[in-house]
Parts: C-alpha cells; sequence; structure tokens
C-alpha cells in the first residue's frame, strides 16, 4: 500500500515539474488533469486503508471537477483566443524555478521535521503533508513566472491541488469539505473578475484597462 | 646524516650560481648560461633523488642553519610532506632548467638574461627552503624571498607596457598575502610560545577562528582561489613562458603546502573550515573554468585553468577535514591523498601546457590563439606534447588527471554515509557542480587544442613556423612521460606507498586499451579496403577552401557563453552595413560580444579606489609647511602622556 | 582466468547486436510516418559496404584524424567491459566503476570533437562546439543520476549494482520511475536522438554528432558508426538491468548465457520500439532549450535522492 502511495507522490511531483517548465497551453491542461487524476488515486487508496467514505466522495469530486470539468472549460476558452504558447519568463526561467523547487522541498522536509516532532504521526503522512506543500509552493512560483494570465490560473489551480494533498494527510475530514468550498468560492471569484477583462490578456493589459476604468472616474 | 649535507650542499649551489650569474653580468657569455642551466638541472634531479628517498622510506632530515637571537632561528625538518612537495619542485624545475637553456636566448639583453638566470635560481632555492621551514620565521623569511625573486622575474620582459602593471598588482596581492600569514603566525607565537609547527590545541572560540581565517586568506592570495585570484591571469601571462610555468605550476603548490601543514599538524581542525574550504574550492573550480573558456590569450587559459584546479584540490582538503570530523578515516585519507595527488599532477601537466606553449608563443609571436592554427604539421613535437598535457587535463583516463580527480569523485559519492541531511545535499551539488567544471574543462581544451594545433594555419606566422630545437622539447617531454606513467601504474604506485583504495587498476585498463586497438588495427588492416587518397574539405561546393571558414576560437566557447550568460554578463552588439536602404542586400558587419569582468570592476577596483582615497588624503596632510609639523609633533606628544597616564591608572 | 572468458563473450556479443538496434529504431521511426523503411539488417550490410570503400583523407587533416576511430572503438569495447550484458562476473581490478565508465566515453567524446576540428571545415567545427557545449551541460545529471543509483544500492561499481538488482529489483521501489526516467533522457542525450540531435540529417542548422563524423569514408566511418551503436547499447543495458535485470545471470553456463541473450535482445527490442516512438514524437529543440530539459532529468534524480536520504 505504501510502495503505491509513493509511486503516486513521485508522478505528482513529475506533473508538477513538467508545469513548471512547458510552455504549449494544450500540454499544460493535459498535465493538470493528470495531476489531479493522481491525486484522487491516492485518495481512493487513503480510502482501502482507513475505510473512511468522505475519501471516495473526495476522490469522484476531484476526478469529476478538476480532471475533467475545468481542462473542458480551460480547452473551451483557448480555442477562442489565438494563444497557443507560452514562452515568456519573468524572474525564474524554468531551470532557475526547478532549482529552486528541488531546494523547497528540501527546506520543508525541514521545517515540518522540527515542526511536528512533538506530535506523534504516521511516516506516510508526514510525507504526504510535505509533498502537498511543495506542490503549493511550486504553484505559487508558476505564478509570479509567468506572464499570461492563463498559465497563472493554472498556477492557481495546482496550489489548490497541493493544499487539497496536503489536507487529505493532515486536516480531519469535514474540515477538508469545508476548506474545499472556499478555495472554490475564491477561484470563482477571480475566474469571474478575469473573464471580465479577457482571459488572453497579460498582466500589463490588466493595468492598462484598470487605468482606463479609473479616467472615467476623473470628470 | 649524510643525506642531509648533500642536501643542503646542493641547495647552497643555488645561491652560488645566482651569484656568478650576477657578477659576470657584463661577460654576457651564452654558453655561460646554458651551463649554469645544466648545473641547476643536475642539481634539482639530485634534490628530487633525495625527496623521494625521504617520502617513500619515511626518513626525517634535520638542519639548523643559523641562530639570530631567542627562537628566531633558521632552521629546516623535512618530513614526509615536506620532501613529496620537495620532489614536485625539484622535478618541475628541472625540466623547466632545460628548456630555458634555449628559451632565455630568445629575450631580451645579455645582462637582463643573466639576471633572469640568477633570479631563477634564487626563485628555486627560495621554494625548497619554504617547504623545509622547521618554524614560523624560516618560513616567512624564505616566503617573502620567493615573492620578490618571482616579483622580478615576471618584471622580465620590460617592452610591453601591461608587464609593469602585471608585476605591480602581482607584488601588492604578494605582500597583502604576507601580511595575512604574519599575522595568523604571530597570534599562534603569542598562545603556543614558539615559532616552531607543533601542535597546538589550546585555541578556541573567536581567537581560533580568526587565527584560520587569517592563514586561510594569506595562503588563498597566493594560491589563487576566488575571489582573491585577480593577480594570477596577469601575472601569469605577462611573464616568460618557463617562469610561467614554475609560477604556475610550484608556486602556488607551496601556498596549498602551507594551508596543508597548518591543517594537519597545527591545528586541530573544526567542521566549519572543513565547509569553508570546500565552498571556496567549488567556487574557484567552477568560476576559474567558466572564466577560462572566454580566453583567447593562451597563457590566461592556462592561468585560469590553474584556478581552477586550486580549487579541486581545496575541494579535496575541505573533503578530507569533513570526512574527519565524522569518523570516516578511509573516506578522509582518500580525499586527502587525493587531493595531494591533483597537486602532483597539476604541478606536471601545467608545467607540461605552459612549457609547450611557451615554444609555440616563442615561434608565432603572438599569444593570441585566433592567429594559430594547423600547427600540428609544421611543430608535431610541441604538438603530441600540448596533446598529453591537454589529455591529461581533461581528466582522460589512463593519465594522471583521471585518477586524481576520480579520489575525489569517489569520496563524493561516498559521502551518503554520513548522518547530517544538510550535509549530504550540500555534497551531493558539490558533486554535480565538480562534474560541471570537470566537463567544461575538457570543453576548454577542445577548444585550445583544436584551434591551436589543428586545421589550417590562420596567420602568415602560424603558416611559415617550424618546430623548436630539441633541447626545448626534452624537458616537457620528460613531464608527459610522468604524467602518463603516474596515471597507468597509479594504483601499484598506491599499493606499494601502503595505502589500500579501492580504485581500478589502470594499468589493466591501460593492457586492455592496448590491445584492443592492436586487435582492431589487425583486423582493419586485414578485411578492409587498404586505399586512402587525399581531397579537399568537403565544402558544400565551394572550391577554394581558406583559413576564414575555419572555426575560430570564439565561436566555438560561444555557445557556453549564451548559456552561462548570467555569470559572464554577455552583451552582444552587431552592427550591419547595408547596400541598400530597405536593409536587405548585406555589405559586411561586426558582431562584438563582451563579457563583464565582475570581480575587477565590483570588488578590486572600488577596494583600490577606497584605499587611492585615503593615501590622497593623507598624503595632502603632509604637504605642509614647518609649522604644522609641529603642531602634528605637539598633538602627537599631549596624546601620549595622555593615554601613559591614563594606562597607568 | 573466468574474467577473460567474460570479456571475450561479452564483448562479441555487444558487438554483433549492436547495428541490430539502430536499424530497429530507424524502422520503427519509418512505421510512425507511414513508410517500410530500411530492413533491420540493414546497419550489418552498411558497415561491410564501408569496410570495402577506400578512405579519403582531407588535405587539412592530421594524424588525430587517422587515429579518432580507433580511440573511439577502443574506448568504447573496454567501456563495454563495465557492463554485463549477459552475466555478471566477479568484479576483478575495478572493473565496473561507474566514473571509469563515464570517462571512457568521455575520452570518445573527446577525440571525436578534435576530429571535427581538423579537417578545417565549418561543419566539424560546429559539431565539435555544440557536441562539447551539451555534454558540458549533461555531465551533471550523469553524475548525480549515477550517485542516486549508487544511493539506492550502496555501491558505485555498475557490476555490483547489476548483481544486487538482480537479488531485488527495483521496479517496486518509487524510486525507480524516477532514475529511469533520468537514464531515459540521459540515453537520448548521449546517443544524439531527438530532441537533442537528429540523426538522420546532415543540414547544419540540426546535426551536433553527424557534423563531426562528416568527413569521415570507408572503414573509418564504418568504425565511428559501430562505436556509436555500440555506446547505445551499453546505455541501453544500464537502464534495463537496473529496472528489469530477470534473464541476467550470476554464473556462466551454457543454457543460461543463451537464454540471458535471447531474453536481452527482446527487452532491448522493447526499448528500441519506445525510444523510436518517443523520437518519432517530438521535433528538434532548440539548442538553448536543452538546458531546461537536462534541468528536468536533474530535477528528477535530484529528488530521487532527497526521497532516498530523508526516509
Amino acid at each position: 500500500m505504501n510502495d503505491i502511495i509513493d509511486v503516486f507522490f513521485v508522478l505528482i511531483l513529475a506533473t508538477a515539474a513538467l508545469i513548471i517548465t512547458v510552455r504549449t497551453l494544450s500540454s499544460l491542461f493535459n498535465i493538470y488533469s493528470f495531476q489531479s487524476l493522481f491525486i484522487a488515486v491516492v485518495a481512493v487508496v487513503l480510502f482501502f486503508q482507513t475505510g473512511n467514505i468522505v475519501l471516495l466522495l473526495i476522490a469522484i469530486l476531484t476526478i469529476l471537477s478538476k480532471a475533467l470539468l475545468v481542462p473542458y472549460v480551460m480547452r473551451r476558452i483557448q480555442k477562442n483566443m489565438n494563444l497557443k504558447r507560452d514562452v515568456e519568463f519573468r524572474y525564474l526561467t524554468p531551470i532557475g524555478s526547478l532549482l529552486v523547487g528541488t531546494l523547497m522541498i528540501f527546506l520543508v522536509y525541514r521545517s515540518f521535521s522540527t515542526l511536528l516532532s512533538e506530535l506523534s504521526y504516521d511516516d506516510l503522512f508526514f510525507f504526504g503533508a510535505v509533498i502537498g506543500l511543495s506542490i503549493t509552493l511550486m504553484g505559487m512560483m508558476v505564478i509570479f513566472t509567468r506572464k499570461k494570465v492563463i498559465t497563472k490560473i493554472i498556477g492557481y489551480l495546482m496550489m489548490e491541488n497541493g493544499i487539497l494533498l496536503f489536507s487529505l494527510f493532515i486536516a480531519e475530514l469535514p474540515f477538508i469539505i469545508e476548506v474545499l468550498i472556499v478555495i472554490d468560492l475564491v477561484i470563482l471569484i477571480t475566474l469571474a473578475t478575469i473573464l471580465a477583462y479577457g482571459i488572453d490578456s497579460t498582466i500589463d493589459d490588466f493595468h492598462s484597462k484598470l487605468n482606463s476604468f479609473t479616467l472615467w472616474f476623473k470628470d | 646524516m649524510f643525506l642531509t649535507q648533500l642536501l643542503f650542499l646542493s641547495l647552497s649551489i643555488f645561491p652560488l650560481a645566482a651569484l656568478i650569474a650576477i657578477l659576470f653580468a657584463a661577460k654576457g657569455s651564452r654558453t655561460f648560461r646554458q651551463s649554469i642551466y645544466w648545473l641547476l638541472f643536475s642539481v634539482n634531479l639530485l634534490v628530487l633523488l633525495i625527496s623521494i628517498n625521504t617520502a617513500f622510506f619515511n626518513i626525517d632530515l634535520d638542519f639548523q642553519l643559523y641562530r639570530l637571537a631567542g627562537s628566531l632561528q633558521i632552521s629546516f625538518h623535512i618530513d614526509r610532506l615536506a620532501a613529496f612537495f620537495m620532489g614536485i619542485i625539484a622535478f618541475v624545475s628541472s625540466t623547466v632548467c632545460v628548456y630555458s637553456v634555449r628559451y632565455t636566448e630568445h629575450h631580451g639583453s645579455a645582462r637582463s638574461k643573466n639576471f633572469t638566470t640568477a633570479m631563477t635560481a634564487l626563485f628555486i632555492m627560495s621554494m625548497y627552503l619554504v617547504v623545509a621551514a622547521d618554524n614560523s620565521f624560516t618560513f616567512l623569511f624564505f616566503w617573502e624571498l620567493m615573492s620578490l625573486t618571482s616579483f622580478f622575474l615576471v618584471l622580465s620582459d620590460r617592452s610591453k607596457t601591461e608587464t609593469g602593471k602585471s608585476a605591480l598588482f602581482y607584488f601588492i596581492m604578494t605582500q597583502m598575502s604576507t601580511t595575512f600569514l604574519m599575522l595568523g603566525f604571530l597570534a599562534l607565537y603569542t598562545v603556543s610560545g614558539s615559532m616552531q609547527f607543533i601542535q597546538v590545541d589550546s585555541l578556541s572560540g573567536l581567537f581560533k577562528a580568526g587565527v584560520f581565517l587569517s592563514l586561510f586568506v594569506g595562503f588563498s592570495i597566493k594560491a589563487g582561489v576566488i575571489p582573491f585570484h585577480k593577480w594570477l591571469p596577469y601575472a601569469h601571462s605577462a611573464s616568460p613562458s618557463n617562469i610561467s610555468a614554475l609560477m604556475s605550476g610550484v608556486m602556488i603548490k607551496v601556498a596549498i603546502y602551507g594551508l596543508t601543514r597548518f591543517l594537519l599538524f597545527v591545528f586541530s581542525p573544526d567542521l566549519w573550515w572543513g565547509v569553508t574550504i570546500l565552498v571556496f574550492g567549488l567556487v574557484s573550480a567552477l568560476l576559474g573554468v567558466i572564466y577560462a573558456l572566454k580566453e583567447h590569450d593562451i597563457k590566461k587559459l592556462l592561468a585560469y585553468h590553474s584556478i581552477e584546479n586550486i580549487g579541486i584540490i581545496l575541494m579535496g582538503l575541505g573533503l578530507y577535514i569533513i570526512f574527519l570530523k565524522y569518523d570516516f578515516s578511509t573516506l578522509a585519507n582518500l580525499s586527502l591523498i587525493g587531493a595531494l595527488f591533483h597537486t602532483l599532477n597539476h604541478a606536471l601537466f601545467k608545467s607540461l601546457l605552459f612549457l609547450s606553449s611557451g615554444s609555440v608563443v616563442d615561434v608565432i609571436g603572438t599569444r593570441n590563439i585566433e592567429e594559430m592554427g594547423g600547427l600540428i604539421k609544421r611543430m608535431p613535437y610541441t604538438g603530441i606534447l600540448f596533446l598529453f598535457g591537454s589529455v591529461s587535463i581533461a581528466a582522460l583516463p589512463p593519465f594522471n588527471g583521471f585518477v586524481s580527480e576520480l579520489m575525489i569523485f569517489q569520496a563524493f559519492l561516498h559521502s551518503f554515509v554520513i548522518d547530517n541531511p544538510f550535509m549530504k545535499v550540500l555534497l551531493f551539488i558539490g558533486l554535480s557542480l565538480f562534474a560541471l567544471t570537470s566537463a567544461l574543462a575538457a570543453a576548454c581544451f577542445v577548444k585550445a587544442f583544436g584551434v591551436i594545433f589543428l586545421a589550417m594555419p590562420r596567420s602568415n606566422a602560424a603558416r611559415e613556423s617550424h618546430d623548436v630545437s630539441w633541447i626545448m622539447i626534452v624537458g616537457p617531454s620528460m613531464l608527459a612521460a610522468a604524467c602518463i606513467l603516474l596515471g597507468i601504474f597509479s594504483y601499484q604506485i598506491f599499493n606499494w606507498l601502503g595505502f589500500a583504495f579501492p580504485l581500478p587498476d589502470l594499468m589493466v585498463i591501460g593492457l586492455s586499451l592496448l590491445f584492443i586497438v592492436v586487435l582492431v588495427w589487425l583486423f582493419v588492416k586485414l578485411v578492409a579496403n587498404k586505399h586512402s587518397r587525399t581531397s579537399e574539405t568537403w565544402g558544400c561546393g565551394i572550391i577554394s577552401q581558406n583559413s576564414s571558414m575555419e572555426y575560430t576560437a570564439s565561436g566555438f566557447s560561444e555557445p557556453i557563453l549564451t548559456i552561462f550568460r548570467p555569470v559572464y554578463r554577455t552583451r552582444k552588439t552587431v552592427n550591419r552595413n547595408f547596400h541598400d536602404n530597405f536593409g536587405s542586400i548585406f555589405k559586411d558587419g561586426i558582431a562584438e560580444i563582451h563579457t563583464f569582468k565582475l570581480f575587477e570592476e565590483r570588488i578590486y577596483l572600488p577596494v583600490a579606489r577606497f584605499v587611492q582615497k585615503i593615501s590622497d588624503y593623507v598624503s595632502n596632510k603632509h604637504d605642509v609647511d614647518l609649522d604644522t609639523y609641529i603642531l602634528y609633533s605637539f598633538t602627537a606628544i599631549v596624546v601620549l602622556i595622555l593615554i601613559t597616564g591614563w594606562l597607568i591608572k | 582466468m573466468h574474467f577473460i572468458l567474460y570479456a571475450f563473450i561479452n564483448t562479441l556479443f555487444v558487438i554483433l547486436v549492436s547495428p541490430l538496434f539502430v536499424s530497429l529504431i530507424k524502422k520503427v521511426k519509418a512505421f510512425t510516418q507511414g513508410r517500410q523503411g530500411p530492413p533491420i539488417f540493414q546497419t550489418y550490410f552498411m558497415l561491410n559496404k564501408l569496410l570495402s570503400k577506400e578512405r579519403v583523407y582531407s588535405v587539412n587533416s592530421s594524424l588525430i584524424m587517422k587515429m579518432t576511430p580507433y580511440i573511439n572503438i577502443t574506448c568504447m569495447l573496454v567501456a563495454s567491459l563495465f557492463v554485463p550484458l549477459l552475466y555478471v562476473p566477479e568484479p576483478v581490478a575495478g572493473i565496473g566503476n561507474v566514473i571509469l565508465f563515464l570517462y571512457l566515453m568521455v575520452c570518445a567524446k573527446f577525440f571525436m570533437a578534435l576530429a571535427g576540428l581538423d579537417a578545417g571545415s565549418t561543419f566539424g567545427g560546429m559539431g565539435s562546439s555544440r557536441e562539447m557545449t551539451v555534454s558540458a551541460v549533461v555531465e551533471p545529471v550523469v553524475i548525480i543520476v549515477f550517485a542516486a543509483l549508487g544511493l539506492l544500492m550502496n555501491t558505485s561499481n555498475l557490476h555490483e549494482i547489476f548483481s544486487s538488482s538482480i537479488k531485488s529489483s527495483l521496479v517496486f521501489n518509487p524510486a525507480a520511475i524516477l532514475i529511469s526516467l533520468s537514464l531515459f533522457i540521459i540515453l537520448i542525450v548521449e546517443t544524439s536522438r531527438i530532441p537533442v540531435d537528429n540523426p538522420e540529417t546532415h543540414l547544419e542548422l540540426t546535426m551536433i554528432h553527424e557534423a563531426m563524423i562528416l568527413e569521415y569514408s570507408g572503414s573509418d566511418l564504418a568504425l565511428m558508426e559501430l562505436s556509436h551503436s555500440i555506446k547505445q547499447t551499453l546505455l541501453m543495458a544500464v537502464l534495463i538491468n537496473v529496472l528489469m535485470p530477470f534473464g541476467l545471470a550470476l554464473e556462466p553456463g551454457i543454457t543460461s548465457i543463451l537464454l540471458s541473450s535471447v531474453l536481452f535482445i527482446l527487452k532491448a527490442v522493447i526499448l528500441s520500439v519506445i525510444i523510436g516512438i518517443f523520437e518519432a514524437s517530438f521535433a528538434k529543440y532548440r539548442l538553448f532549450r536543452l538546458p531546461s530539459l537536462f534541468m528536468l532529468a536533474f530535477f528528477f534524480s535530484f529528488s530521487t535522492i532527497l526521497f532516498e536520504l530523508l526516509r
């Protein structure tokens, strides 16, 4: 059992590394749906281990929403734009991001082992928490290193995946559902705001469009 | 006893030879100088034999020369470590002396040639005596002598303006190194009460850290560790090639000897020392080779590679301390012996490279490799020697460079036995950076050898070149033979010395390589078509191939410069001229690639400007009249009286 | 004396079997492009033909050009002693050391790069420059992958790695996935396949390895091609024997050797098909995008090390 979960941890890490470096938008969506699928499989295996029905529910929800629905919606949106690839990087190139990602996994591990040394925990849960938090941080890196807004959304979704993975192992189960709902609400609001301004824009266009709104109020 | 007397008798020949050379300056006889060099050659071989005797059979030699006062005495003690380094100095110096027999005749007037000969003799002697020194006073005395003589040697080619600047820079840096060393030695003296190199255990805390740092900085400046390395490329390229070989091959090793002596025999090192040395070694190795890749001056290129190899030696020393602190004595021994073996190997192949490239520079007349080319047909012996040197420095089996790098790689690979996760991660990062360094060094020497010796000549000087006389080939051949022999018989030599390392037996590998090459050659000779003919190089149909179609050195290193752009801060500027106004028919253009001299512009120049400002301020205070001087003296006396009164209270 | 028997059998097998996989990959790529492709034994026919042709040397070249094919094939054949294909012998004289294995291949590459510069053509210089750049940037990745492998198996000797993987295969260890991904990327890089380099082109924009051997002809070219295919077989063998070592014997015996040769050819055929399909799915990367690809392999291996260390 533990070995299978380890295998999937590895695959999830691999997908996270690929999202940081890949430039083609359709590949990004595919990799994201695979990542959500792997997390759902981890939840299913945990269900077989602990017998908690909520885990099965979470797995099914994840597959339906994140592995199928969200990528489908993103592909629909992408078809209406002229955008195929996102090649511009800011602050960190893929090489630098991967290096920082590796360092971060290590740092998260160190700080967790000192933090949680008093609590009694299972080795596996500890590992899952470390990986979850690392995926979240890597998602944040995707947000600040890319320029196109649509990639930033993928980064945000990856952050959400990471928090889901983290909470699968650490938090109490009913709590997870509440956390998920809150995060989904935030995503909904962000998406709606961005759709209003145009999803094929970059942050610079965003600023210039905002500026044009302030001119309304000048007189 | 007999050996000691023989050794010091032979060493005293050096100052004697120097004296004679200067005294007979007016004579300027060529055969006279040549005989001095042959004499030095034989004396060096004698010293080599004596030091091998000490090193292998572990017989220590003692000698006391002169007692100045109290604990200030000039005495020598040669144990295994000192004998090892003396052997290195001896062998390399002997080959340089043979080479200099013909080389010094090519530069300068008769007077300056005599002076150079004298300084060379004194330089070699002072290096021997630094290594043989028994106490700090002797060490510093001969260290200063070494620096002074090498300063004059760097200054020998006075026809170029850059020589003066390089020599001055070198002099300042070497005086700084002496200052730091003196600080460290004085601190040790106040703690232990004696100047001898004995174990000092009573140091602790901040004081110990301070002593270590001042000694480390002092030795690093002389060894050329980044960030104290800036003088090395200037000094080694401005001096004549035999002196560069001595300086780069041997003098920086003397600094390594000092560091090793203190780490092994005087201090009981802390763990953070090992980490510091390792990190400095890593940075020097990586940055050294990256800066070497952009150089097109063959001597600056070789100088940066010296920095890289010193970095590798420091990495071995740092690993030694780390493994020692974690109680892994086999791995510690492996790293230490690897570092020391790399010292020997680097002395051998770097001198080989400097001497053979010195022959090339002598014949062509410029150090710029972009004006050479096709020399392997015109200077075949020098070419083969340079090839041996390049293969050794690129660490290809079965040469000696490979064996020492293998030992350090093995030490890195087994670093997972350490428990501390931080240390493990640091060591694995170090491993990958070390691999990168090694691969980049190979790339750099493909460029160097390929551009200098292969393809077609790029200038008239290269086209009309010829090989040097046999005297200038004997010296480097000795070094080349040592390179291959040390590599192949490394396993046997280590076993004989009593170190049982789990290393591959390169003699077996060498024999299998030989066997298979003969088999393949026989097979091809029997089975394949025997005809061969020569024709033009494939040029896509362009008929007359000339040297402007070859790859240049700048073009060769351009992909690497682009990939490592953050390090070089490469700026490319392209100016194109067109025939028409629409910019479509290209006429000609210039492309420039600029790299940024980080250490010069961000560290050295600001420090130099700051010091200049202070000295300007102070010298302004000097240009005053008599009354103000008396005011100064008056203020000083009043202050002194106040301080004395306050202190006595 | 067992070792001499091993050396003989291993080397002979490597020489016989290597050209097969080269043509197999070409055939797979041809199928994906809707063509028939050359016959499976085409490489053997090509080597035979090359041996019977005369050698043409350039006016500008020197003895480096004449020496390099022999140096190449010798280094590769000695390196093949380090990778047991059929059975694992007792380690003798430190043969099997990972670093020596890697540096024998670097030696071959060094001389090939020199030979590229030798004829004075722009193609050769360009090939050498790119080859040394790519090899320099991929070297840390290779070392870390083998360091991770050594960490997992607790030894740095290839023979011991193989014999311990026979006893407890890595397939069920999650680190195996990461290591095999990295080893696969290294295989692609070292054998100059798409997306690093195109082995079937002769346009100056797209060749690295081919540019360096452009001037060779006759038996020299046969030796260079053979050494290239031996290198590919050796790296494939490392990947196969680490992941799926069943069939690799520990003692020489007629039946076990026959069985292991058949199984090896089978496993290598599967790997060649995977390589062919992988090559057909990508276009060649721009040269300056390659460091990102290597960084991915580096990330995988470093994560393996972190996993193992922090367990």
